[in-house]
Formats: C-alpha cells, structure tokens, sequence
C-alpha cells in the first residue's frame, strides 16, 4: 500500500465517520417513521423498514396540529431574530463607531447577560407577562429571546462594523446621508456576513428553546414545536412510530435552511468566539 | 471632528444629533429590555427568595428571611439536583472538547464530501435538545433500542437503562455530548485552519511525531479558541434540562437543578423556594465565569 | 402591537355575534371519543351552546401542569375541566374555580344528597361546592376466583392471609410466570395509594388542619408488610418497575392471583385483546393490616367550572348535566366508567352491562381520600418518590420516612 492510498483511505474513513457521527439519530428516526407499531415492538429490531408505511405521517398531522406548531415556530423565530439584530445593530453601532466613554464595560454588561440561566428568570418572566396579559401569545417568548440572542449578536456585529473603513462612511455622510442613513445604506450591507451570521445563530436558539415555551405558551394556540412534540405521549403508551414522523417533519424545515446556507453557516459561525 | 455651528435648532439637533447623544439613543432599546427580561427578574428573584411566596397558600407572601436557604440545604433532593448537575458538568463539557477535537480533526482531513461532512457537523447542532433527548431516550430504550441491540449482538448484557440512575444519567451525558461536540467541533476547526502549515513543516524537518507535533503546536494554538467555548458549553451545562427532562430515570433521582426549580415553581407554584433554588443556580454560574475568567487572566499574564 | 390589537378587537366581534361557545378539557386517558359524543348531544339539546374538547396531557400531572400555568395567568380560553379527586382543594385555594352553589340556586341540596357521600365531601372545601362528581373509582382487590377456588382459599382479608393464600397457590401451580401479588411500586401517583393503603389501615393520617400528622410507627409497619410481601416471593423483586398498566397487563394475560387497580382493569379482563382471565376475576375489597380496618383508595375525576370563564352560567349548566344521573348512567352503559350517583350503580339496566359494579358500590363508598390540602403534589411526591426507593432497594425505610417528613413538612409549613 502506498502513502498515496493510506491517505487516501484515511481521509475517506475520516469523512464517513464524521457523516455517520452526525447523521446517525436523524436517519434512525427517518427508517422509524417508516415502520408500523407492529415492527416497531418486533424483536430483534429492524434497521430497515420491512414493510414501510406512511400512516405514521398521516397520524402525526391527526393527532396534533402539527402545522400550527410549525408557524408557531417560524413566528417566533423569525421575530426574535430580526427583533434581536435591529437592537443589536443599533448598539453594535453605538459601541464600535461612536464617541463613547466606557466602551468596554458597556459591551460587558450585554455580554454578561449570557451568565444568567434561564430557568432562574423562568418564575419573574412569569409574573411580568402575567401582569401585563402576554402569557399565551407570541410576544411571550419573542421577547425573552431577543434579549438572550443580545450577547452573541452584539459582540458578532461589532467585530464587522469595526472592519468597515470610516471613509465609506464620510462618503455617504456627505452625499447629505445621516448617521442612521449611513448606517443603514454603508455599514449594514458592507456587514452582511456578519449580520446573517448572528441572524442564523439567534434563529436556531430561538427555535431550539423548550423551557420557557413550555411554561408561558402552553395553550394549544400558541405551542412551539419542542413542546408540541411532546404532546404525542400518552398515559401507558409512547408512540414511537408517530413521534418519529413528527420529528422528521419538524428537523425537514432546519435540513433544507442548512443545506442552502451551509458554506455561509459555517464560515459565519468559525469568524469568531461564538455561543453553542 | 465635532465642530458644529452653535445655535442649531430643536429639529436640527433630533435629526442630527451629536455622537455622544445619537449613541445613548442607540444603546437605549438594547439596555431597556434587558432592563425588563433581566435586572428587574433578578431583583424580584432576590425579593421571592427571602419571602414565603407560595401560590397555593391563597395568602400573600409573606417575609421569611432566610428560611427557604435553610430549607434548601435541609433538602436531600436539592443535593441530589445539585450532584447530576455537577455530574453532567464534568462528564459533558471534557467529553464535548475531546470529542469535538476528534470531529474537527477528522473534518480537517476529510477533504471529500465536503457538502455532506459540513451537514453532518450541522445537523446536531441546529436540532432542538428537546429532539435529541427524546430520540437518545428512544436509542436507549431497553427493548426495542438499538444500543441494547447492538449489545445483545455483541454478547453483552442488556440491561434496563431507565431502571438504573447510573445508567440513565450515561444516556444523558451521551446525548448532551452528542449534541454539544459538534458546535465545538466548527469552533476548533476554525481554530485548525489558522494555524500556519510551515510550523508543522518545521516539526517535520526537526523530526517531531505526529503526537509531539499534536501536543506542541496544535493544542497550545487551539486554546484561545477553546476557553471561549468551554465557558459558554460549562454555562449552558449547568443550564441542562430538555435532555434530562426527555430522558426520564427512575423517580427523581436523575433530576437536575433546572428540573428542581422548574417543578417547584411550575407543579408546587412556590415561588419562593423555586427561587431561592435560583439564586443558588445563578451563584454556579458566576463562580464559574469567576473560576475561567481568572484562569485566562493568569494565560495572559504569562 | 397592531396586529395583536387587531386580532382581540376581531375576536371580541365575532364572540358577540355567535353562541355561546364552551371549551372543555378532559386527559388523554380519559376517552375523548365518549366526551365528544357527549357534549355532542348536550349542544343538540341546547340549539344555543356550541362546545369544542380540548384533549390535555395523558397523566394527572401533566393535565394539571397544563392548568396550572394557564390557570395562574388568568387565562379565559377554557370554561370547564375535568380535575382529579385530589384537586379541589388546590382549585379552592387558588381560586381557580368557580363556586358552584349560586348556580344550583334552589336544587342545591336535592343535587348533593344524590351523590355518592365520600364525593360530595371531596368536591366541597370549606362550605364551598368546587366542583361536581364525573365518575367515581377507587382501587379493588382482583383474585383469581379459578385459582382460589381450585385451591380452596377464600379471598383474603387481611394483608398476611393474602400472603399465604398466594404462597399455597404459588407452591401448588408451580408456575414460573406466575406471580402471587401485582401492586404498584413504580413512582406514580398509584404509589402513593399503595403506602397509604395499610398506614391508613392502622389509622393513620398525613395532614390534619393543614399541617402535617405522620405516625411513623404505623408507616414503618405499612412498608414492612409490602417489603414482606417481596421477601416472602408473593410480590416480584422488580416491584418498583411496576406502573399501573403494568399491573393490568400482567393479570390479563394471567401472570397473577391477585391484584390491587383501579376500576378500569375489569372489562379488559373481560374483553380484553389476548386476555386469559374472561369469566375467572373476582372483585373484593382491599383487605386490611391485622387488628386494622379494611380501606380503599378514593379514585374519580370532578367537573369544575373555569373561575376566569367568560361564561360561567352556562358552563355551570353544562356542568351540572354532565353529572347528573342520566349522564352518569350514560358513562356507565357506554365506557364502563363507575357512576357518582347510588341508585345508578343499583339500576338493573346498568348491572346488566356491568355485573360487577354490585361489588364495588360498597368498596367506593367506604373509600378514603387521599390527604386534603392546597399542597397535594408535593405531599404526593415525597411519598411516592420515598415508596419507590425503599423498593428499589435504593433508601431504608428510616431515610424515606425523614425525607417524606422533611420534605411534606416543608410543603405544609
């Protein structure tokens, strides 16, 4: 064997095993929304769908309004995301370009905002949007969110609006843009692999979270999908075959997003010291 | 570079205002809400903890002074909440670094199938840790999983993973490694790429291994990357409970922190206790924030 | 903000517009096909009520998980809800729901002398009525009437009679797949009857005026029965595995003499899929420690009315059909759910269909409530969190009953 093919062999192992290491769980869940409840409680398990159906799929948008928990989602997401990057646009802006004493404590008083774990702000959180009618509503979860995605994006969208040349800037401030105008015309799209960076990294936080979705939105109306996927068990019974169905809907939406942005995921998420 | 002509009007100053002025309006939206989803929270957090705030009582709260701390460390279920985190704490966040070192140094040289390799470092991180807690739960089911399956081809035991605390706190760990080992996968193959190829030529020439070239130039340059990663994976650890939740063990006694103040805040309505449990969990993460910040500190200082 | 204003002043429109629209709630486990059908024929017979069924969390806990965070932000979207027996005190305390005197007016007292007595005291705390009967339960010793006929035992009455009358069937079957007794030692609300099954025996008591009353003398003599009962290899060493469907599978498929359950085992037994038990099941009442009483766990659910509905009186009124006894003889024909009202259980059309009820009416009227207060779910986790570790082997008797101590004196200080 030459050193060629032992490279060779070695980098292909290397490229399957990172495959299988990822892909893995999503795929058994694939081949189990195919089986039937029968071949499921069958031993010796099968790896591969003996017979396969897609009653499971039918079940699962049966048994719980599937889609409404995928808006639900989408909504949330999406709001947090976008509510997040315009208030850290703003102060990413003030901290990286304008006259400002303190810089360093200010942008450390966002950041520490990470250091505090959700299930402590869980109970007050609680309490305010009681008090103030939003519980069972989107704005519920739209804005504890944002203000967790704060750190990360602020600390993402300063270190690009540092790069971005002053005289850019000035150019555009003298053909009678304001500060805000350049802001929005020159900094902000010269920034944009940043800005969908901390945009992709808030998004998927937002759409992972379980525990607050769980404690303020848990009228039907307004259940994201970590929580509606949970609705499937029952008293005695775990519906395996149906939940599998429902997960591999809920993942297709987040597959495709990552297929379609993976060279710009990456990248963005490898620029800087980000949070998983 | 701030000379303006004096005596402008109202309207000039609000459509243009000076920098120092413009800068607070920015920074104003960002600070008011962390104002309401943060500062306010941990004051009345604070104020619940030393209250006996329980909303079942159908009384108001009432002052307790310390009472609920002392009935926190009374609490053999508060230790035993206190122990699994911990446990998952030290188990997942080196098990995470190895194995996300071990990803990214495969990804690195896995120059095929670059498409699908990056998916494959994606997916687990961008899938929802309620998904994986209920899909691991589902690996480790004693009958129909694939672990106990693959150890009954091997000979092995199979034993009842959720009958056991011991068993079932490995599915957890497993899973929160899983999950998290990717996410610092891309940091540290960030981190690879950076370092120059002439520095392991160098150690080529000088006729180092490829375990002394491993030790000597790649950890060392990797460990920037890494502290950052650490402190935000040993914060989120702490944190654990949608994997924890989804998996369950038997009784309580796989529970962890989180899962011990959302039950007595959410099941019990005791706001009090739930938050004196809090500010124990808030005191963790700071006295880790202190710990890491101290060590990169003592880097930099050497 | 624009958008939400716009949805409610909509939402506002429309509701006065329409009829009335209620929004009940009831478990997953508690066949929502029979409840849709239900409600279904109260709207026919009520042209102005439209009613939707929610289908809430499959456990008792998980449904009042749901209601406590809708229900402590005031939510109005649910008008009525199906609650466990051991609720009312927690839904009085909060104010979750809504007194149901005023509403009953004149009927009041001719309604509540129809109820069975241990259920028109469980629904009413401190004067108020929270909540009005559904169906009643309660758990009931299953024997094998083949076995023990076969071996000339009667059914036992005491807890150490079981005991041996298992022993001598176990020692004459020699049946491997055979086991003497099938209780719950799984940490589920059903554990929690299984401790206090023979503490309350003894006489027992957990809460009295709100704080707590533990005889430790009486609760140790209770976890040492049913550590007996494993030792002496009447109950299998994996008791603490055991949920309460588990114990129903097990003596369907005839893998047990006897069984402590709830009323919901009888008609699989009958009826079953694979059951090898048709014709063969006896129902008894639970028998009791040496020198105590025999006792029962109190089962059923309640109708409450939503405090924050926006339609009380209606809900009051669809409420107090769903516990009549028409409906009551209704649930009994159709899903064999144990009515809350005597002469239902006595009615001839009824016994007819389900034979059995003759032996639980004396069973559920002697049945004892779980302990009565606001703080029942950690009252109710300490204890059977405690149960299952000593079980499973994990805790001794003395460490579980400090921790049911500390931790139920906590939840009632």
């Amino acid at each position: 064997m030459t050193a060629f093919t032992s490279g060779r062999a070695l980098r292909i192992f290397a490229a399957a095993s990172v495959i299988l290491n990822g892909c893995f769980p999503a795929l058994w869940i694939l081949a189990t929304a195919f089986k039937s409840e029968v071949e499921l409680t069958t031993k010796p398990i099968t790896y591969w769908p003996q017979d396969p159906t897609a009653a499971n799929f039918v079940a699962a948008f049966r048994d719980q309004p599937l889609p409404l928990y995928l808006a639900n989602s989408a909504i949330v997401a999406l709001g947090a995301t976008l509510l997040s990057l315009l208030l850290a646009a703003l102060a990413a802006y003030a901290i990286a370009r304008l006259q400002l004493k303190r810089r360093g404590i200010i942008l450390a008083a966002i950041v520490a905002v990470s250091m505090f774990p959700l299930v402590t702000l869980m109970v007050p959180l609680f309490e305010i949007m009681r008090g103030v009618g939003l519980l069972n509503s989107y704005w519920a979860l739209i804005i504890p969110y944002t203000v967790l995605n704060l750190p990360i994006c602020t600390l993402i969208l300063v270190s690009f609006f540092q790069d971005i040349p002053r005289d850019l800037e000035n150019a555009a401030m003298i053909d009678g843009c304001t500060r805000l105008g350049a802001l929005w015309r020159v900094v902000i799209p010269l920034s944009a692999p940043g800005v969908f960076t901390a945009g992709i990294l808030a998004f998927v936080n937002a759409w992972d979270e379980f525990l607050l979705a769980l404690s303020f939105n848990s009228a039907t109306a307004y259940r994201t999908l970590p929580v509606g996927i949970q609705m499937y068990q029952g008293e005695f019974s775990f519906p395996w075959p149906t939940i599998s169905a429902a997960l591999v809907i809920a993942m297709v939406p987040v597959v495709i997003v990552i297929l379609i942005f993976q060279e710009r995921v990456v990248s963005g998420l490898t620029s800087g010291g980000v949070k998983g | 570079m701030n000379t303006r002509p004096p005596g402008r009007s109202l309207r000039q100053r609000l459509a243009d205002p000076d920098e120092a002025t413009l800068a607070a309006w920015l920074l104003a939206p960002a600070f008011v809400f962390i104002a309401v989803i943060v500062v306010y929270p941990v004051l009345v957090l604070l104020w619940n903890s030393v209250h006996d705030a329980r909303l079942l009582t159908g009384q108001p709260a009432r002052w307790a002074g310390l009472e609920n701390y002392a009935l926190v460390i009374a609490d053999a279920q508060f230790w035993r909440a206190l122990r699994n985190t911990l446990v998952i704490v030290v188990v997942t966040v080196p098990g995470a670094l190895v194995v996300g070192m071990g990803l990214a140094l495969l990804a690195n040289t896995a120059v095929r199938w670059k498409g699908p390799v990056r998916l494959a470092l994606l997916l687990p991180w961008a899938m929802p840790l309620a998904f994986v807690g209920l899909i691991f739960a589902w690996f480790f089911h004693s009958d129909y999983g694939i672990v106990n399956d693959v150890l009954r081809r091997l000979g092995l035991p199979t034993p009842i993973w959720s009958a056991s605390a011991m068993l079932t706190m490995f599915a957890v760990c497993i899973a929160t490694i899983w999950k998290t080992s990717s996410f610092m996968a891309l940091i540290l193959l960030a981190g690879l790429q950076t370092i120059p190829r002439s520095l392991y030529e160098a150690a080529e020439v000088d006729g180092a291994s490829k375990w002394t070239q491993f030790t000597q130039i790649t950890l060392p340059l990797l460990v920037p990357s890494m502290l950052v990663a650490l402190i935000f994976r040993t914060l989120t650890a702490i944190q654990s409970f949608d994997i924890p939740y989804s998996i369950p063990g038997p009784g309580e006694d796989t529970q962890t922190l989180a899962m011990y103040i959302h039950m007595n805040a959410v099941d019990y309505l005791d706001l009090g206790y739930s938050s004196a449990l809090a500010v124990v969990m808030f005191g963790l993460s700071m006295l880790t924030t202190w710990v890491y910040m101290r060590h990169i500190r003592g880097e930099e200082a050497r | 903000m624009k958008f939400l204003f716009g949805a409610l002043l909509l939402s506002a429109a429309l509701a006065s517009e329409a009829a009335t629209e209620l929004k009940v709630l009831v478990g997953g486990q508690h066949r929502p096909d029979v409840f849709r059908e239900l409600l279904r024929e109260y709207s026919q017979l009520n042209p102005g009520v439209t009613i939707t069924l929610e289908v809430g969390g499959a456990t008792s806990e998980l449904l009042q998980r749901y209601l406590n965070t809708l229900l402590s932000a005031r939510d109005s979207s649910l008008d009525v809800f199906l609650i466990d027996v051991v609720r009312p005190a927690q839904f009085a305390a909060a104010g979750w729901a809504e007194p149901l005197d005023a509403h009953l007016g004149a009927d009041r007292e001719a309604m509540l002398a129809s109820y069975l007595p241990r259920y028109r005291a469980a629904n009413t705390v401190a004067g108020r009525l929270q909540a009005l009967p559904a169906f009643s339960d309660a758990m009931y010793l299953y024997y094998r009437k083949d076995l023990l006929a076969k071996h000339g035992v009667a059914p036992p009455t005491t807890w150490p009679e079981l005991a041996a009358a298992a022993k001598k069937i176990l020692a004459a079957e020699r049946d491997p797949n055979l086991q003497g007794l099938s209780f719950q030692g799984r940490a589920i609300e059903g554990a929690v009857c299984t401790f206090l099954l023979p503490y309350w025996s003894l006489g027992g008591e957990v809460v009295r005026d709100g704080k707590l009353a533990f005889d430790r003398a009486k609760a140790e003599a209770g976890i040492a029965m049913w550590q007996d009962m494993i030792r002496q290899g009447v109950a299998k060493p994996n008791v603490a595995e055991v949920g309460t469907d588990d114990t129903r599978k097990e003596f369907q498929a005839g893998k047990a003499v006897f069984a402590v359950l709830w009323g919901y085992g009888w008609n699989l037994f009958q009826t079953g899929k694979d059951t090898r038990v048709t014709g063969k099941v006896g129902v008894v009442r639970l028998p009791a420690m040496p020198g105590g009483e025999a006792v029962s766990c109190l089962g059923g659910w309640n109708w409450a009315v939503s405090a924050y509905s926006r339609h009380k009186a209606e809900a009051a009124r669809l409420v107090t059909w769903l516990s009549g006894a028409e409906t009551s003889k209704k649930l009994a024909l159709r899903a064999s759910l144990q009515p809350v009202h005597a002469h239902v259980f006595r009615d001839p059309e009824v016994l007819a269909a389900v034979p059995w009820f003759a032996d639980a009416l004396p069973v559920v009227e002697t049945a004892v409530p779980r302990p009565v207060t606001p703080m029942y779910r950690p009252v109710s986790d300490a204890i059977r969190l405690n149960l299952n570790a000593v079980l499973a082997g994990a805790r001794s008797p003395k460490q579980a009953l400090d921790e049911i101590e500390h931790r139920v004196g906590r939840a009632l200080r």
